[in-house]
């Protein structure tokens, strides 16, 4: 008898274990680190990684920067134009500033991500495949940089998917990415 | 009430032996169990009502609540269900695998009954406090994330629930140590130390719960003026993660104890099962991580080394238990003379109209396949940007929480019934099936909600996915798999019902009996020879568990292939 009810006496660490659990413990051993080498690996060989610094900023002097940065855009009907590489935005209740904004298809950005007030996320996808949407948290008092290139043209779809109020179903913002 | 907590006849000591499991049982522990353990059930009743309005309202062709209800809901529905029905339960197991399973009275009883007044007083805290949320403040789903606001009342009731669990658990800790005293050279029963475990590994999570709720309350209050979002999410997730893997602890302590006692399963190797517990205490408070991988200021090599348990730790743990529970049935049945013939005679003999053991075996399994798989590929720090906060995420813990932990709660009550409280199950025959349907039912739910999360990228904690204010936008490509969302959650509700329907049904009008032995298998004094359990082939068990790492490498590739469509990040 071997109950799991029973208090037990005696050298119990030298029962033998059986065959088949030893193969399975082994199995266990070697797919826990093929999940992890293949996890670390993809850092190194893979495309998608939210690998970026993060700084410290209030979000006035965030505002501040946004501001700047709009002035240095060209701001069309549809959307800001960035001058550059960088590209500015933030969330807040209930809509994301710096948005719509008109990116270039192939061309690296480096993507300032923060909040001005409380938690976000920035859950995009474009129009023609919702299976391909990614989610990032956003946080007031940090300035996440973020390098991003979008290879398909097309629209992006951006909604908040952390609960910020009552409003906050209604966040929406879109990315153009043209030819 | 008072009857049904007080019935029972002890001897002069206050000890009873209980027919089914041979245990010498006091009358304070039974007591207190039951009380924790019909607490949990009433909770269950809240959150499952509370669960109609959060299902029905993201089934937008019903669309019950409008927003400000609907958040209101999905609180009541977090705190009742995740927290209240889990943790009520959780002390009344601490209680099982402690006084009860030692042979102990329970020491203290005064502090278990301030624990528990408290841990009541502190619920209704919280549940007025959602109810009666108010602008500025904001319900506070179960996360309260600061800096939104949430009612001053809520988190003064949070910290009092965490101090009501901690004084609840004293009387757990004090056993462990009595019994250690008096036989120092006795190891515990493998029930006892994996609730013991459970206690170290919920004392941690709830320190953390006070180092989390009380700056945030002072900060509510306007004692401390700043509070910042990362550093709360960081505190927060040890207690809203660690309180998770109480649950996953307590869950396995009862697969081993309930599989024992109905299934007739031994423990194959007590130095694995063992083990494994150990790697969950080390190992298992690193999943806090699961929930940052998508947020700054957190590098990539503190994502990876964190939300893989340090190299997958903790789930070679499970790995193990996933084996050893299954085997356990298996050599022990296999021993006792049930269908020992072919790879699965021991499974087909096993019996699938008791609801106590169909409710537990059911829920180890799809704890493995839905909730254990999709937990450790949105786990994986890369996958998760396409999981996080998306209606994938709830999905995944519906996985865990509801499918293997409720459903195995759902099992004790039905061994409690006849056990404890000396009802027969009222409504046999709706009894026998509920495990199936509730399994069935919540299982179809869940996976509409991964597949709605992570295949069309549905955001959680909304009301309604089918418009957007000044945008043509919107999830109504999804609607079908909505559909049948739908439908499966209001049939995973009824199921739900039948539950309560038959607890309470047993309770108020259940036969009265005197030896439950009588209405529950005899197993656990079965065993025609007498070989070691470990020789027993485990063969069915090895075939099992090799189909399950099958179905977890098709969904870990077919999850980085998604990734791997993607637009170049980072």
């Amino acid at each position: 008898m071997s109950s799991p009810l029973k208090p037990l006496e005696g050298n119990w660490w030298a029962i033998p274990t059986s065959r088949h659990e030893k193969i399975w413990v082994w199995i266990s051993v070697v797919w826990g680190l093929i999940l992890f080498g293949w996890m670390v690996g993809w850092s190194f060989f893979g495309a998608q990684n939210q690998h970026g610094p993060t700084y410290r900023i209030e979000p006035a002097a965030y505002r501040a920067k946004l501001a700047a940065y709009r002035e240095a855009s060209t701001v069309t009907e549809q959307g800001l134009r960035p001058a550059g590489e960088d590209v500015y935005i933030a969330a807040m209740r209930y809509g994301f500033d710096g948005l719509p904004v008109i990116l270039k298809a192939g061309k690296t950005y480096r993507l300032h991500l923060t909040s001005y007030d409380v938690q976000h996320g920035l859950s995009i996808r474009p129009e023609h495949a919702l299976s391909k949407q990614v989610t990032f948290q956003l946080l007031p008092g940090y300035e996440w940089v973020i390098p991003m290139r979008f290879d398909e043209p097309g629209v992006y779809h951006v909604v908040c998917n952390e609960f910020c109020g009552i409003g906050h179903r209604t966040m929406h913002g879109i990315f153009i990415v043209e030819e | 009430m008072a009857g049904l907590l007080l019935s029972g006849t002890y001897d002069a000591e206050g000890f009873r032996t209980c027919s089914v499991t041979g245990l010498r049982i006091h009358r304070d522990v039974e007591r207190y169990v039951k009380l924790f353990a019909l607490t949990a059930v009433v909770a269950l009743l809240i959150g499952g009502i509370s669960a109609i309005f959060v299902a029905l309202t993201r089934w937008e062709v019903i669309g019950l609540a409008d927003p400000p209800a609907f958040y209101k809901w999905l609180s009541i529905h977090a705190w009742n269900l995740l927290i209240f029905w889990m943790v009520f339960m959780e002390v009344a197991i601490l209680y099982i695998g402690g006084p009860l399973v030692l042979g102990r009275p329970l020491p203290t009883p005064k502090l278990a009954g301030i624990g528990y007044l408290l841990m009541l007083v502190a619920a209704l805290m919280i549940n007025h406090a959602i109810a009666t949320t108010e602008a500025p403040d904001s319900a506070p789903l179960l996360t309260s994330y600061a800096p939104l606001p949430s009612p001053p009342l809520f988190y003064l009731g949070v910290i009092l629930f965490i101090l009501g669990v901690i004084i609840a658990a004293l009387p757990f800790f004090i056993t462990i140590w009595q019994e250690k005293q008096e036989y120092p050279h006795r190891t515990l029963p493998l029930v006892s130390f994996g609730a013991f475990i459970t206690s170290i590994i919920a004392l941690e999570a709830l320190l953390g719960g006070l180092i989390t709720y009380i700056p945030t309350f002072l900060w509510r209050i306007g004692v401390v003026e700043h509070i910042d979002a990362a550093w709360y999410r960081q505190m927060y997730w040890i207690i809203g993660h660690g309180s998770q893997q109480i649950n996953l602890a307590a869950m396995i302590t009862v697969w081993y104890f309930l599989t024992h006692v109905v299934g007739g399963a031994e423990v194959v190797s007590e130095k694995l099962s063992r083990t494994a517990f150990i790697l969950y205490l080390f190992f298992i408070n690193m999943g806090a991580a699961h929930h940052l991988l998508a947020d700054p200021g957190v590098h990539m090599s503190w994502k990876h080394w964190n939300t893989s348990y340090a190299v997958y730790g903790a789930v070679l743990a499970s790995m193990i238990h996933a084996f050893a529970i299954p085997a356990g049935l298996e050599a022990g049945r296999r021993k006792r003379g049930f269908g020992r013939q072919g790879l699965f005679g021991w499974l087909w003999s096993a019996p699938w109209g008791n609801p106590v053991f169909s409710a537990t075996v059911l829920g180890i399994i799809m704890f493995g396949f839905i909730g254990g798989i999709s937990g450790v590929v949105m786990g994986q720090t890369q996958l998760n940007l396409t999981w996080h906060n998306t209606l994938g995420v709830p999905g995944h813990f519906h996985g865990t929480v509801v499918l293997g932990t409720t459903l195995t709660f759902m099992a004790l009550v039905y061994f409690a019934l006849p056990v404890l409280f000396n009802r027969d199950l009222a409504f046999k025959p709706l009894a026998r099936i509920q495990p199936y349907f509730y399994a069935v039912a919540m299982g179809l739910a869940t996976i509409m909600m991964i597949y709605l999360g992570v295949l069309y990228g549905v955001p959680r904690r909304h009301p309604s996915v089918m418009s957007f204010p000044g945008t043509d936008f919107s999830f109504a490509a999804a609607s079908p798999l909505f559909a049948i969302f739908g439908v499966a959650a209001i049939l995973a509700l009824i199921a739900g019902a039948s539950f309560l329907l038959v607890a309470v049904g047993s309770l108020l009008f259940g036969k009265r009996i005197d030896n439950p032995a009588l209405v529950m298998p005899l197993l656990i004094s079965g065993g025609s020879d007498d070989q070691p359990v470990h020789t027993y082939s485990m063969q069915g068990t090895l075939t099992l568990t090799l189909i399950f790492l099958a179905v977890f490498a098709v969904i870990y590739i077919v999850n980085w292939y998604l990734l791997g469509r993607l637009w170049a990040i980072g």
